[in-house]
């Protein structure tokens, strides 16, 4: 589908407007006088005009460019940029910087405009699959609550205004060294972020830089540094772990680097017949997480015992003969409920397959574990095999005391000049800092900030930062790949980047992005010229030669001995256990003012626009508790109030709080979306805390949840089964349900030639993490309905993730079926359509007519897989103009009454068929990939035409596991699953 | 006085069939009397009732107007639910409209004499239990403005309907019966519209039934082609009355959600209709008996009780069929089918099932009591249960959207003040119909009631005092 693959040429593809581009209040005024009208839209900052002159002057100043809106004024290209061919869409490849990596992205924009995310094949930590949260970043770009302007003190300013200040106070700092002067940063992994912060460290010596994320990784890159001496970063190949055992973890989903974990997880249990292995996943968490779900064997701890379980778990393999170096430092541990015999299950896989396994514990483990699960994976031979560690000088990674004593230093009045360098609310900062009630103490605050908050009116200087996606930088991925992020569109109301406001902070005048990236960038590329280096890079969106060297480890013992000893465990969990999570939504809040994040069913609770409190089903029981009661969390003298959420197969007198919502931003999303959990979050327990009191308070919540029902019911939906009971019988799929010969009431259509297009979904590979769904939704131009809509039932999602519980209800299993419309050759809708609106095509797609569609719902009805969506409002036409942006043009906005569902992205099917036609070939086997299936993390989506013996699909199919659902209806679906497999270990069998 | 064994030949002692042996004349009276009051004299109940229905019309026609304005999301249908209380309604009215026509023609073939006294007004009801019915699929879709896609009509846009689809079926089986039923209704009125003309005063009221009355003149020739037209028509509406309901329920029976895939359902439906139509005649009756105290000698103990049989047995056929389908449902061994049974008995619609169950099979039960059967207070009483039931039957069916293949798609219905609203104005626009009938047109057919008096009996006279005494 990209470009990339195609146009080796390359001169072409490249973003080289920018340079052209003037932003000088000269250039704004030009621009003003040009389009009147702006004048009296004010309060519409990126209505049509403004964006037509911000995408023509962006296009190589090339004009402006049209829309299809006939009810609009057309302004037509008056002199096209180069290469540009209308309604064809154009492939740029750039990156999306999380924390302290990165994941690779190419975007599709169509006449400038980016609509839609993929990840990038190129891309070390994104591979071409892609997640929720690079999906969902393009709705941030057009964020209709975003800054818009330099405020100082509340009132309107401008960029030349800040510089000029700057400017005088810069000439007091030249003088004293930067005394006084502090940059809180986020995160970064940008080598351009990198040699800014030595610049100006080399401008103002005594200045002090700190860098917090309320979500980080800050444990695992401490605790490796303890056990190894040095900054390490750790880049897993779950993909040649044969056992796997994931401590407090969701390497799947949450935690960094999630697209490749998933991906390598999915490998090493892709199974291509009885005799093929796979790998076995062994899970010991707290709350239940994707990876959670994934797990061969799962075991409810609570995050506090996470290290009495990794010590007894190293304490098993060094009783089996292999030294754990620095274990006899770790003292005495509690076993509490922790299974002994499940303890060696583990440590037994664990010691037969050395330098094939793999140990991680999650982000909220304490340093002291991380660097025990480093000792424990060297032991193993793992190092090297199936982790190895890259050296990691350059990222900026979060600092929780250097925050703290930040705060203390503000107190004290040692600091005079705050410049807050974070695209993030204050409110993600732990409370008990008061970092409000600091922040008036200080002379002068800088903020650059994507959304205004309730400190904006605080600040000297609040600047509205660019979205990645619009704005210069730079990132490296996990493996030190250097990755250029260029911009998709000029910045929506000229924001600004983070590096040109540091730049302006060093030297004291502006610089444009991209010749700061451009600069950093000539230390980086090695040989050849720079010009077609450069080139190359922004083009392929890597530069893999600048990869970090693989470092090796040694573990130091006297390091970990020194640690334990200033740190000792405590292991002493009373009361209810409260642990922290970012939220599948809306991470660390970053998300919360995403329609398409907020809509996203959580992919096991299945709510949606809220968080909760999630509590075991015993625990529930036991303080009385049902679904969408409020309960106080006293911790000390903090407490709030949440309502719970009641999850079958948590850990119990755990509560687990998803971060990021109810911040005091005032997004049309995310304003009264959700419950803050910072009152009770504290900068010495951001992860977990024990001891805390839940009382009920007795008022009740209403949750909108888009499945109300998580029991299979004992129907043959999802089928599944052990490896062994798949050895027995390998078609035991097609076994489940017997299907009786069935007739037609007509004849049938044969479907035999040309395309037929059909789906396969591996549930062995699916972890259900919904980044389909997403991607789907940017794809399709699906309708975000709201919360009060969506608990009617009237939620949109063409592809849904249905999630069952099967087993004991205090610790069952989870298994997911990613659902969208079957396109069955015999559809039961088509039959039912007063006005066939709905029929089938020759390529045997089930295909809607909008046009003609008037909305009787019975089609709907008439649907085993209640896949279809209606419009039951005009929900679109609400949206504001520049959401409406992020819509794709190929495909139709449906209006009100109408009935919609998934396509099989019939835009793309038929822009590859008119490739293969102007070609002069027939599609190709892969060449099609559907919204879905492109961005699915594990590869468990197929898709292609089923005529061609040849392709991945017909092998797909053919799988023993492959089955449909409700096949006895002689429905015959296009859509086929591959059961699914677990691999329990025989030790653990009861 | 009656007509006994002795006077007619007959062994077995008919029941009279009006009561109070008026004449002819009276007869004329008494129906003309009702309608010809000025519009001064109009009883104060009737104009109670006319506004208080307008007005519950016309909220009907602002819920409407709502509707098409913001979508049909102003219900409280969902997925999977797609159909709620618009579908529900539909069946409901055309239920009702059932009795009419059952009444008028199925009778009539029977040569069931009694059914003279309530055919009109059944079949009144019948139009306007089928104008409210019509309402709703022409208002329930998602795009109200091109409903008429639904109809065959050549177009340039090259849309023409599917004829699989049942909802197309419906269209023509509503249609076909709408026109058959007011077709019949209106011819059996041309003789009464005759009499109505002749005895109109006002210059308006001569000119409108003098048109309406197709130039009626009571002669024997067209006295013998009217009967002719009355019996082909009363032929033509006799499969009409099985066949709209029978296509009504196959919108359910020809999909494949459980709990609607059922062969039983076009028998089902129809008995569930008359039974329903019945009920809603009853109520009516017992009404109209009550404001118009002229109609009680015609409206009889006799006749209601009769209604009161049908009910019965058809409220059995009802249960028999509730309960075939449980069998069936077990029977079949699907787990599908059963689930889906057992939910509508025991899942969240709990309370409507056994509603429903109640009314339509427990309660009727109490005809087996004569006395029950004969008291007017009951039987008022027990065809509200019955109304109340078979709504609640048609909302049982459509509720089994609510959990069907998929456990993960399975929702809850909650309906909306909207809805609420819209089902109540129904209640008005039928009842402002009614009221107008009543107010202006022969609420009973004189001359059939007449032609069942023994009077009209050739040799009555052998017997009797003449038939025409007074001034006549």
């Amino acid at each position: 589908m990209s470009s990339l693959d195609k146009n080796k040429t390359l001169d072409k593809k490249y973003w080289r407007s920018l340079e052209q581009l003037d932003n000088k209040p000269e250039y704004q005024r030009f621009a003003k006088n040009e389009f009147p009208e702006e004048d009296t839209e004010k309060n519409h900052p990126v209505s049509r005009r403004t964006f037509l002159s911000t995408v023509g002057t962006t296009l190589a100043f090339a004009g402006l460019t049209g829309c299809r809106r006939p009810v609009e004024k057309i302004v037509p290209y008056v002199d096209a940029p180069e290469n540009l061919v209308l309604g064809e869409p154009e492939y740029y490849a750039t990156s999306m910087p999380l924390g302290t990596s990165s994941y690779g992205l190419v975007v599709t924009c169509h006449e400038g405009r980016p609509v839609k995310i993929e990840g990038n094949e190129l891309h070390p930590s994104s591979l071409g699959k892609s997640n929720n949260f690079m999906q969902a970043s393009i709705l941030n770009l057009y964020d209709p609550d975003r800054s818009r302007k330099i405020t100082n003190k509340g009132k309107e300013s401008s960029w030349q205004e800040f510089e000029d200040a700057w400017k005088e106070i810069k000439t007091e700092f030249d003088e004293n060294g930067g005394e006084g002067l502090v940059i809180l940063g986020n995160e970064s992994s940008s080598p351009s972020f990198e040699r800014l912060k030595k610049e100006f460290f080399k401008t103002y010596p005594k200045a002090e830089w700190v860098t917090f994320n309320s979500v980080s990784d800050e444990n695992i890159y401490g605790g490796i540094r303890i056990a190894s001496g040095k900054n390490l970063q750790p880049v897993y190949h779950y993909d040649k772990a044969k056992i796997i055992v994931a401590l407090d973890a969701d390497p799947f989903m949450m935690d960094s680097e999630n697209v490749t974990s998933a991906l390598g997880f999915a490998k090493g249990r892709s199974i291509s017949g009885p005799h093929d292995k796979m790998n076995r996943l062994y899970v010991a968490e707290p709350g239940y997480t994707i990876t959670g779900a994934m797990a061969d064997h799962r075991l409810r701890i609570k995050s506090s015992q996470v290290i009495d379980f990794t010590v007894l778990l190293a304490r098993a393999l060094e009783s089996r003969g292999t030294t754990i170096p620095a274990l006899s430092a770790f003292g005495a541990v509690k076993q509490n409920n922790i299974d002994q015999r499940w303890i060696d299950a583990v440590a037994d896989d664990l010691i037969s397959h050395k330098g094939k396994s793999l140990v991680v514990a999650g982000r909220r483990q304490p340093k002291a574990v991380h660097a025990l699960i480093l000792s424990i994976n060297y032991a193993l031979e793992n190092i090297d095999n199936t982790i190895e560690f890259h050296i990691a000088e350059h990222i900026q990674v979060s600092d929780r005391a250097a925050l703290k004593n930040l705060v203390a230093n503000i107190d004290n009045g040692k600091v005079n000049t705050l410049v807050v360098l974070s695209d993030y609310p204050v409110a993600t900062i732990p409370f008990d800092l008061q970092i409000i009630e600091s922040l008036k103490k200080i002379q002068r605050t800088y903020k650059l900030s994507s959304s205004a908050d309730s400190v904006s009116a605080l600040l000297d200087g609040d600047i509205h930062s660019a979205h990645n996606l619009a704005s210069w930088g730079d990132c490296r991925s996990m493996d030190g790949t250097p990755a250029i992020i260029q911009p998709m569109i000029e910045p929506l109301f000229f924001g600004k980047s983070v590096l040109e406001v540091l730049n302006l902070i060093i030297y004291g005048e502006s610089q444009k992005g991209y010749n700061i990236v451009r600069e950093t960038w000539k230390d980086i590329f090695h040989g050849e010229s720079f010009e077609l280096s450069w080139r190359k890079a922004l083009h392929d969106g890597v530069y893999p030669e600048g990869k970090t060297r693989v470092e090796p480890v040694i573990i130091q013992e006297i390091a970990i001995e020194a640690h334990l000893k200033e740190f000792p465990i405590e292991n002493n969990s009373t009361g209810m256990e409260i642990v922290f999570t970012a939220d599948h939504s809306v991470y660390d809040g970053r998300f919360s003012n995403n329609g398409w994040m907020q809509e996203l069913p959580d992919p096991l609770t299945k709510l949606i626009w809220d968080n909760a409190a999630l509590i075991s089903t015993a625990s529930a029981k036991m303080h009385g508790l049902e679904n969408g009661d409020f309960i106080s969390i006293e911790s000390g003298d903090n407490s709030i109030e949440i309502p719970v959420w009641i999850l079958p197969g948590q850990a119990d007198d755990v509560i687990i709080l998803p971060l990021g919502y109810g911040n005091d931003s005032n997004g049309r999303i995310e304003k009264g979306a959700g419950f803050s959990v910072n009152g009770i979050r504290t900068i010495d327990n951001m992860d977990f805390l024990s001891g805390t009191k839940v009382t009920r308070t007795g008022k009740k919540h209403v949750f909108a949840t888009t499945q109300n029902h998580g029991s299979m019911e004992g129907r043959p939906l999802i089928r599944e089964a052990d490896l062994d009971e798949y050895r027995n019988d390998p078609e035991f799929a097609q076994h489940e349900v017997h299907v009786p010969d069935l007739a037609s009431l007509w004849k049938e259509h044969k479907y035999d030639e040309g395309n037929q297009w059909g789906m396969s979904i591996d549930l062995n590979a699916c972890i259900g993490c919904g980044a389909c769904t997403i991607s789907c939704q940017s794809e399709n131009n699906i309708p975000v309905v709201g919360k009060e809509q969506a608990d009617y039932g009237r939620e949109m999602h063409w592809m849904r993730i249905d999630r069952y519980f099967n087993g004991d209800l205090n610790n069952p299993e989870i298994g997911f079926q990613p659902m969208a419309c079957q396109h069955c050759e015999m559809a039961p809708c088509e039959q039912v359509c007063p006005v066939a609106a709905t029929t089938h095509d020759a390529e045997g797609l089930n295909v809607m007519t909008y046009n003609r569609c008037i909305g009787t719902r019975y089609c709907s009805n008439n649907c085993a897989y209640k896949v279809r969506r209606f419009n039951f409002f005009n929900y679109t036409n609400r949206l504001p103009e520049l959401v409406k942006m992020a819509q794709n043009p190929d495909v139709t906005v449906r209006s009100r009454g109408v009935m919609e569902k998934c396509t099989f992205c019939l835009q793309r099917i038929n822009r590859t068929k008119r490739r293969a036609k102007l070609e002069g070939r027939t599609v190709m086997d892969g060449e099609m990939r559907t919204a879905c299936q492109q961005a699915c993390p594990t590869e468990a989506i197929k898709f292609g035409n089923i005529l061609d013996k040849k392709s991945s699909i017909v092998k797909a199919k053919n799988s023993e596991r492959t089955y449909e659902v409700l096949a006895e209806l002689n429905l015959r679906p296009r859509t086929s699953y591959q059961a699914r497999l677990r691999n329990p270990n025989p030790a653990l069998k009861s | 006085m009656s007509v006994t064994a002795e006077n007619t030949g007959l062994v077995i002692e008919d029941i009279p069939l009006v009561k109070g042996d008026p004449d002819f004349h009276k007869i004329t009276t008494d129906i003309c009397r009702i309608s010809e009051k000025p519009i001064t004299k109009t009883p104060r109940w009737w104009w109670i009732a006319f506004i208080i229905s307008g007005m519950l019309a016309m909220n009907l026609l602002i819920m409407i107007g709502y509707l098409a304005w913001e979508g049909v999301g102003v219900w409280g249908v969902n997925i999977p639910v797609g159909w709620g209380w618009a579908i529900v309604n539909f069946v409901f009215w055309v239920g009702i409209g059932h009795a009419g026509t059952l009444i008028s023609a199925i009778l009539f073939l029977f040569r069931q004499k009694w059914r003279t006294s309530i055919n009109r007004f059944a079949e009144a009801m019948t139009i306007c239990a089928v104008i409210c019915a019509g309402v709703f699929p022409g208002i329930h879709v998602g795009r109200i403005w091109v409903a008429y896609f639904m109809f065959p009509v050549p177009n340039q846009m090259s849309i023409w309907p599917n004829f699989r689809s049942p909802l197309l079926w419906d269209i023509f089986a509503v249609g076909t019966y709408f026109t058959a039923s007011a077709l019949f209704w209106y011819t059996g009125m041309i003789p009464d519209l005759a009499t109505y003309r002749d005895r109109a005063k006002s210059k308006i009221k001569k000119v409108v039934f003098g048109i309406l009355s197709l130039g009626w003149r009571g002669g024997n020739r067209q006295w013998k082609h009217y009967e002719v037209a009355y019996l082909l028509l009363a032929g033509i509406s006799t499969p009409l009355v099985l066949s709209v309901h029978s296509v009504v329920s196959t919108d359910f029976a020809t999909s494949i959600v459980p709990g609607w895939h059922t062969t039983i359902f076009p028998p089902y439906f129809v008995a569930g209709a008359i039974f329903s139509g019945f009920a809603m005649v009853m109520t009516l009756a017992i009404l109209a008996r009550k404001v118009l105290p002229a109609l009680q000698n015609y409206i009889t103990i006799d006749t209601l009780e009769r209604m009161a049989k049908i009910m019965m047995v058809t409220g059995m056929m009802v249960g028999y069929a509730y309960s075939t389908e449980f069998f069936i449902a077990w029977y079949s061994g699907n787990m599908y089918e059963r689930f889906a049974f057992i939910n509508r008995a025991f899942g969240p619609y709990w309370w409507a099932y056994w509603t429903m169950v109640s009314c339509n099979v427990i309660i009727p039960q109490l005809f087996w009591i004569r006395k029950l059967r004969r008291t007017i207070p009951v039987l008022f009483a027990l065809s509200i249960f019955t109304n109340i039931g078979m709504w609640f039957e048609r909302f049982v069916i459509v509720m089994s959207l609510h959990a069907d293949y998929l456990p993960s798609s399975w929702d809850y219905y909650k309906p909306t003040w909207v809805d609420a609203w819209t089902f109540i104005g129904s209640f008005g626009l039928f009842l402002t119909l009614f009221l107008l009938f009543i107010r202006f047109l022969p609420v009973m057919a004189m001359s059939e009631v007449k032609g069942v008096l023994p009077r009209a009996n050739p040799h009555f006279h052998h017997n009797m005092p003449p038939a025409h005494k007074g001034e006549a």
